[in-house]
């Protein structure tokens, strides 16, 4: 009943053309219909191999989901959203890949099985949608950080180890930035999480920015790649939000 | 184009890249006017003299009668602790923060949720009494307060988003924050606590919109300040004269924590700052008077340099923590002096501008350890009176025990009191009560409580106070050091007070009564039962010609921590956090 009332509502506020296509969802969401519009908007979406998302089929651990984005052949992106469409906080993170190539692998908590979903924006104000289902045993979001149980986290907090594999035509830099990434849905424990990242080279052109939200995991991982080698003097820089600063020298 | 402007912003500093709201920004005028526009309420003390008097009039004596609830806001969470927070309102926006470093930023009409902020705390933070937070500065489009980890947050008023951020200690080697900042020139003005951990208190002045440290000021003597220029710290004076009141090292881990913040007079530019114990609580390790704890320091805001000092317990020994809040008014002809109702029972009025003590009398029924005060202001020891030297005693572990009055919970404890210009009496939240004391042998380990004393609160002889009671609002004359008149309370007072032109005195008691009595004569008028204690002063303000009284409520501080013969009068006492707001009745 809800269900269906919710489906009105939604055709009653979206154009027929945006409702036949997220009515073609090749998911099959449960939720992609409510959710679309806090997303895009009244936006067109299509469909698009060229955006892939890669996941294990199963989680071992709800609360370490590996993931990848990468959008191959694909130009003019300007910012690429994930989405979790059964996770009781949706959006996972944001990121523009300003001068690192469009591909993203992280870690991030998974509440029950979900669609994950990538959502590329191209400057023509179009988004290109991928994504997979990955099957969960449940509880990733609710179950309170490791670190709590380490009174000691704050003496790590926002620390950052990098490390890079690179030749002359490509590389990939991988970072894990210390940081408990509470969701707020434990009890007691308020929500906190790092807000923005963003990566510079020594003369501060920006090749990466980033915004994150609670459902990414508990001291993050993240992968970057590049065309040939990394930017000299990559900086990694951001803030939770409590207004922690991140600040670290990623790369040579 | 684009990467321009990102770039612009990011050097700027700032954490936040809202948009500043539309609205109108909280200037310096409008926190020096503040106790004279009934319409808002942008500082901590109703104005930065700390006076909590509201000029307005609708609820008044004739009305108050017709006072109901507006709306009640539950702060929420499992975690239901004291609340002594006091809000702020501007714009038609509360904000008001909770225990554990929570704000809440609320529709100040219907007390509808705009945005929750919640700091992520370490498990290893040592508030000495209670996750207490006693509230924030407005300035400019920020929301300012400061949390149990001894972090200074900035926040965005519009969307409850950290701005900017700084450190004000190692929350690890014992520092904390409760207290309220102030705005003085721009500048936010905060102090720190920790005094029962052997931390160094100082005074802070920073950039309110950046955060910058502009200077600090340590205040136990022999510590260097500094002012900051383009962010270098600048050597500023030392603070007193090194080893003057202090023997060898102790001064390095004096204490004289600024845990209650402080106020600001634009008319002598000075911020007044209460100074808390000397570390540690033994007094015999400490020969001297050790400056400047147990004083109020007044510090010209533009230089950061402490212009003068009045101490009111020297070589403390009782705990009688000089923090109490220093209140300044003006006299008929012209002068503008101060009052503080200090821990020790006594009530002092000083010369705002030179710190010249003017009066001085007691506002408590009974003190043990002084028969009285000297021409200057010094209290006139009773040598029986102090706890023994425990390095006298026969093993050398536990000095004379003594009965003392008041208890180190104090003659007023952090609970601020109100002036009325109409009336010219303070009103005072005091209690009676006194304590078994003992002085041990201590050393200092960073981190770990440094204070080389036992103690146990007692109740005081009904005979020797006039009642069975602890707790009692008292207004007081600081020309003739009358007591003009009191109402008893059974449990100790620990809310503060508000008072208005519309001749009332609103307070709260742990009972959970909120209470208006009649300004002149101390007859209560009205009281409400919110449901659990309460330990937060009110406010008043107006909005679309209607007058509020608003007040956080929810029991606990320090009280309920330390038992003793008082628990029997509190433990019955329910736990609660919530925003109450009244308005009058419209027949």
């Amino acid at each position: 009943m809800r269900r269906l009332h919710c489906l009105l509502a939604a055709a009653l506020m979206l154009p027929v053309l945006a409702l036949a296509e997220a009515g073609d969802d090749p998911l099959g969401s449960p939720a992609w219909l409510d959710l679309k519009p806090s997303f895009v908007g009244n936006a067109r979406v299509v469909f698009d191999d060229r955006v892939k998302v890669s996941g294990p089929k199963i989680a071992e651990d709800s609360l370490n989901v590996p993931v990848g984005v990468r959008i191959e052949g694909l130009p003019d992106i300007e910012r690429v959203l994930v989405v979790a469409d059964l996770n009781p906080i949706t959006k996972v993170l944001e990121f523009s890949p300003r001068g690192a190539l469009p591909a993203l692998y992280f870690r991030m908590k998974l509440q029950q099985a979900s669609p994950i979903r990538a959502l590329a924006l191209t400057k023509d104000g179009i988004w290109h949608a991928g994504g997979i289902w990955i099957d969960a045993a449940g509880g990733g979001c609710t179950a309170p950080s490791i670190g709590r149980s380490n009174a000691n986290w704050t003496a790590t907090l926002n620390t950052v180890q990098a490390q890079a594999w690179e030749n002359d035509q490509q590389s990939r830099l991988k970072l894990k930035i210390m940081h408990p990434m509470d969701t707020g849905l434990a009890p007691g424990i308020p929500a906190f999480y790092i807000e923005k990242l963003s990566l510079r080279d020594a003369r501060g052109h920006e090749w990466m920015m980033l915004k994150t939200f609670e459902p990414v995991s508990e001291n993050p991982v993240f992968s970057f790649d590049f065309v040939g080698r990394t930017p000299p003097g990559l900086v990694l820089s951001g803030h939770d939000n409590n207004g922690n600063l991140i600040h670290a020298k990623v790369a040579k | 184009m684009k990467r321009t402007l990102t770039s612009v912003l990011v050097a700027s500093a700032l954490l936040s890249l809202s948009a500043t709201s539309a609205l109108a920004k909280v200037t310096d005028k409008d926190i020096e006017n503040d106790a004279t526009t009934p319409g808002d309420v942008v500082s901590w003390g109703v104005g930065t003299r700390g006076q909590r008097y509201s000029t307005s009039t609708q609820i008044n004596t004739k009305t108050v009668k017709d006072l109901v609830p507006a709306w009640s806001f539950s702060f929420g969470g499992e975690k239901q602790r004291g609340q002594e927070s006091q809000p702020v309102v501007s714009n038609g926006k509360m904000f008001v923060t909770g225990s554990y470093s929570r704000v809440f930023a609320l529709d100040a009409k219907t007390g509808h949720k705009l945005w929750q902020y919640e700091h992520r705390l370490p498990d290893g933070i040592m508030p000495c009494c209670d996750v207490v937070n006693r509230g924030g500065a407005l300035y400019d489009n920020l929301f300012i307060f400061a949390t149990l980890d001894a972090q200074l947050v900035a926040l965005d008023q519009d969307t409850g988003k950290v701005v900017w951020k700084e450190k004000l200690g190692d929350y690890a080697a014992g520092y904390s924050a409760t207290a309220a900042p102030i705005i003085a020139k721009g500048m936010v003005l905060t102090g720190v606590s920790g005094g029962e951990f052997g931390i160094v208190g100082r005074v802070d002045a920073r950039d309110a919109k950046t955060g910058k440290l502009v200077w600090t000021r340590p205040v136990v003597e022999g510590h260097m300040g500094y002012k900051y220029v383009d962010g270098k710290p600048v050597e500023n004076g030392i603070s007193g004269t090194l080893n003057a009141t202090w023997p060898g090292e102790l001064w390095k881990t004096g204490g004289a924590a600024t845990w209650l913040g402080g106020t600001y007079d634009p008319d002598t530019g000075l911020a007044y700052f209460g100074t808390g114990n000397p570390a540690p609580w033994n007094s015999h390790l400490r020969p001297g008077d050790n400056l400047f704890s147990c004083s109020t320091v007044a510090i010209d805001v533009a230089t950061g340099k402490i212009v003068w000092h009045f101490q009111s317990t020297p070589n403390d020994g009782w705990d009688f923590d000089g923090v109490n809040e220093f209140i300044t008014y003006k006299t008929k002809d012209g002068k503008i002096l101060g009052g503080k109702a200090d821990r020790n029972g006594f009530f002092y009025v000083l010369d705002a501008k030179t710190g010249k003590f003017q009066n001085g009398f007691p506002f408590v029924k009974k003190q043990t350890w002084a028969t009285g005060l000297t021409a200057d202001g010094r209290p006139k020891f009773i040598p029986e009176g102090r706890p023994g030297d425990p390095a006298k005693s026969a093993d050398g572990k536990k000095g004379n025990s003594v009965f003392a009055a008041p208890s180190f919970l104090g003659g007023k404890n952090q609970m601020p009191m109100a002036y009325s210009p109409d009336t010219g009496y303070f009103y005072v939240p005091a209690n009676e009560w006194g304590m078994e004391i003992w002085h041990e042998p201590i050393t200092y380990k960073k981190g770990a409580a440094y204070l080389g004393a036992g103690f146990t609160i007692k109740t005081l002889d009904p005979k020797d106070i006039g009642g069975n009671y602890i707790g009692a609002l008292r207004a007081v004359d600081p020309k003739t050091g009358k007591i003009v008149w009191e109402v008893q309370n059974n449990a100790p007072l620990w809310g503060g007070v508000l008072t208005t032109k519309g001749g009332l005195v609103f307070w709260g008691t742990p009972e959970g009564f909120l209470k208006a009595a009649d300004a002149k004569t101390g007859k209560v008028l009205w009281e409400f039962q919110t449901g659990t204690g309460v330990v937060a002063p009110p406010i008043a303000w107006e909005q679309d010609g209607e007058e509020y009284i608003g007040v956080a409520t929810g029991w606990g501080g320090a009280v309920p921590l330390w038992g003793g013969e008082v628990a029997k009068k509190v433990n019955m006492l329910n736990q609660g956090g919530s925003m109450w707001v009244f308005k009058l009745h419209k027949h």
